[in-house]
């Protein structure tokens, strides 16, 4: 069967589209902040941290292929940090960032000397009790001295006066108005940068002799340690930088709503099943499969927010949702999830690219640094 | 002494609890190898229904097989439907539908009964708090040794034991039992032999998830209450204790679940400074963690063999 098209990977047209894409995406990233209104901004900002995290697991669920239902923790380390340091401490919250990641990749390659004898689902049973007693110990009457207890703390974000000044470029400011309560853009910004971070990151993982190693551990542990990845280094590594990745919007988190407490929903073990979900909707083991998965929860949380209200719900879905006490986001996500484990066990990601593959026959980068045009060489037989 | 009995009396009959949800896990894991992370959340809608029927005059002694045989149903319906045909393509795709499975009932029980139904919540309920299956008044209890011991202690304690004997009778004494000591052995051979092993295996689920039912109807009696987080730390405390007892052990399963419940309560209470009523969880993590790097196939588990 031939195919209608032909993409070359790294040729004229592959390059054609991805400036097109990239151009889409820029114009996106600039016109949330400055055009849209705070309430889209303040989504986008709960999106951008969900991805974050989504991303941080996935290097080490999608690529190394370790189960962790813990994330939470990591994420709870992360707004701790950047809580204690700001509240307790004074200090501004653009320097705990730095401190936050190195403490929970610290905290997760420690988690990773048991990953050395525990596998599968038995290392999700660990990693399940970890994101449950996370909570509890910021909780734990010796810790409150520091944790601030149930309470938790507050004042952790910017400290915003009338000093402030407002920067303007052109007329036109990029961080919104810091005079005000009005700091919607400027968060959004550093959300922004925290993902930009996160992706580059992952990317640089991936596309390396590091990511081959993960993949090559996820595919065939044993295998791998034949072909001479040292298992520990490499595990050691794979959690230390996934939980200090999962640690930046955690340090987010704090920054934008001032208070840490935990029993906020992303510290608890629901917040890591939701980073796990919207990963693997997504596409497990793919770079964009968590931005898509999380943009598309956000956006239906977001969407049916207020459905516990009849009043609020379509007319059209209103037989199938008016029964419901409480907005039917996760609800939805899961029988997403379960359905697409029937039919597209790659998530969203994989099916777009099994689509795509009916009309357009791509042809890879030849192996090797050659031109495209030159094929690599054979190795000569011996 | 008092102190002592009355920590041990409560850590038994929380420990029976634990029992109950590790006998479910372990069943199912028998069968088909697989660790049902939905185990509590199967369990916790059920505990829902009998409310339910609570709400509608029903009293506990006939809720409870209403309840039972809904999770009869619900797990014998999940492993049909969701699980058997998805474990053809990979274990981790079951992980992943059992994930899914607990987020949506967990969400399901919300949508339905709200987060507290009953009246601390103030939403309109009959009943005053969730029914308890043994007397669970104040004045409820019986002295030994000085110590006050809990009628409802003593009964789920006893209940406990009738189970685990049934369910003894059930492995060694039946066909069915004998049917499923041969699929968890060799499914292949199982096979071979002229046992239906689908049967088996959806009896398996139906069975663990109707203990499951049980296990939370009777710790929703103790706390007097069903919400939507009752049954998190219940499933982590039920995974250490099959996972202490050995994952394909049922015996193993009751006592890791009894001991555990009795570690629990004596830690919060004698060292209540350091571990106290919040950091009891952590307990069970570090048994799990211990378990899993010094003896994976816990006290009376089979050893497994990997090979290359």
């Amino acid at each position: 069967m031939t195919m209608p098209f032909t993409l070359r990977s790294g040729g004229a047209a592959s390059w054609a589209l991805r400036l097109v894409a990239g151009a889409v995406l820029v114009y996106v990233m600039f016109w949330i902040p400055t055009q849209a209104s705070n309430g889209v901004i303040d989504t986008c900002i709960t999106a951008l941290t969900l991805m974050a995290a989504a991303m941080a697991l996935n290097l080490l669920l999608g690529y190394t292929g370790q189960i962790s239902i813990g994330h939470s923790a990591f994420f709870g380390i992360g707004a701790y940090t950047t809580g204690i340091l700001v509240s307790r401490y004074g200090w501004s919250p653009f320097q705990t960032l730095a401190v936050a990641f190195v403490v929970a990749f610290v905290v997760g390659a420690l988690v990773s000397l048991p990953a050395l004898r525990i596998k599968g689902v038995y290392l999700a049973l660990v990693t399940l009790s970890l994101g449950l007693v996370f909570p509890q110990l910021i909780k734990a009457p010796k810790m409150e001295w520091l944790t601030g207890g149930a309470r938790g703390l507050d004042k952790t974000g910017f400290k915003f006066t009338k000093k402030n000044p407002t920067y303007e470029i052109f007329g036109w400011n990029p961080w919104g108005n810091l005079r005000g309560e009005n700091v919607k853009p400027f968060l959004y910004w550093i959300a922004m940068i925290i993902v930009i971070i996160v992706y580059l990151a992952c990317r640089g993982v991936v596309k390396s002799r590091a990511g081959r190693s993960l993949i090559a551990i996820r595919d065939n542990e044993t295998a791998a340690a034949v072909m001479g990845v040292n298992l520990a280094v490499t595990k050691g590594l794979a959690f230390g930088l996934s939980a200090a990745l999962c640690s930046l919007p955690g340090c987010l988190s704090a920054i934008r709503t001032g208070n840490v407490t935990p029993d906020s929903t992303n510290l608890t073990v629901l917040g890591a099943i939701t980073f796990l979900i919207v990963m693997v909707v997504g596409g497990a083991g793919s770079l964009w499969g968590p931005i898509i998965g999380s943009a598309l929860y956000v956006f239906v949380t977001d969407r049916t927010g207020d459905w516990s209200d009849k009043e609020a719900i379509p007319a059209v879905l209103r037989p199938f949702f008016g029964w419901s006490h409480t907005p039917p986001g996760s609800g939805i996500f899961a029988v997403v999830l379960i359905a697409l484990m029937f039919v597209a066990p790659f998530g969203i990601v994989g099916m777009w690219h099994r689509v795509v593959r009916r009309f357009v026959k791509v042809v890879p980068r030849p192996a090797g640094t050659g031109t495209i045009d030159t094929p690599a060489t054979a190795p000569a037989e011996a | 002494m008092e102190l002592f009995l009355q920590r041990l009396a409560d850590g038994l009959s929380q420990g029976s609890v634990y029992a109950l949800m590790a006998l479910g896990l372990v069943i199912i894991y028998r069968g088909t190898g697989h660790l049902n992370f939905a185990q509590g959340e199967m369990a916790l809608f059920c505990t829902y229904v009998v409310y339910q029927c609570g709400e509608w005059g029903i009293p506990i002694g006939l809720a409870l097989p209403i309840g039972m045989v809904v999770g009869f149903a619900l797990g014998a319906v999940t492993e049909v439907a969701l699980i058997r045909p998805v474990a053809k393509k990979s274990p981790f795709a079951v992980f992943i539908v059992t994930l899914g499975l607990f987020q949506f009932l967990n969400w399901l029980d919300g949508a339905i009964w709200r987060d507290q139904p009953l009246p601390n919540s103030g939403v309109g309920s009959v009943q005053q708090q969730f029914p308890s299956l043994f007397p669970s008044k104040d004045t409820d209890f019986i002295t030994i040794f000085g110590a006050d011991i809990k009628l409802q202690s003593v009964g789920v304690f006893v209940l406990v034991l009738a189970l685990t004997g049934a369910l003894f009778l059930l492995f060694n004494k039946t066909k069915l039992g004998l049917a499923m000591n041969a699929v968890a052995s060799n499914a292949e051979s199982a096979k071979l032999v002229g046992i239906r092993t689908n049967m088996v295996l959806m009896v398996s689920w139906g069975i663990a998830t109707a203990i499951g039912a049980l296990g939370g109807v009777v710790f929703a009696g103790i706390n007097h209450n069903v919400n939507l987080t009752l049954m998190f730390t219940v499933f982590i405390y039920g995974s250490a204790a099959a996972t202490l007892g050995g994952f394909d052990s049922p015996g193993g399963a009751v006592l890791g679940g009894l001991i555990i419940g009795v570690i629990e309560n004596m830690a919060a209470g004698y060292a209540d400074e350091w571990v106290g009523q919040q950091l009891k969880v952590g307990v069970a993590f570090v048994v799990i963690v211990v378990v899993l790097l010094v003896k994976p196939s816990g006290l009376f588990g089979t050893a497994k063999v990997e090979r290359v």
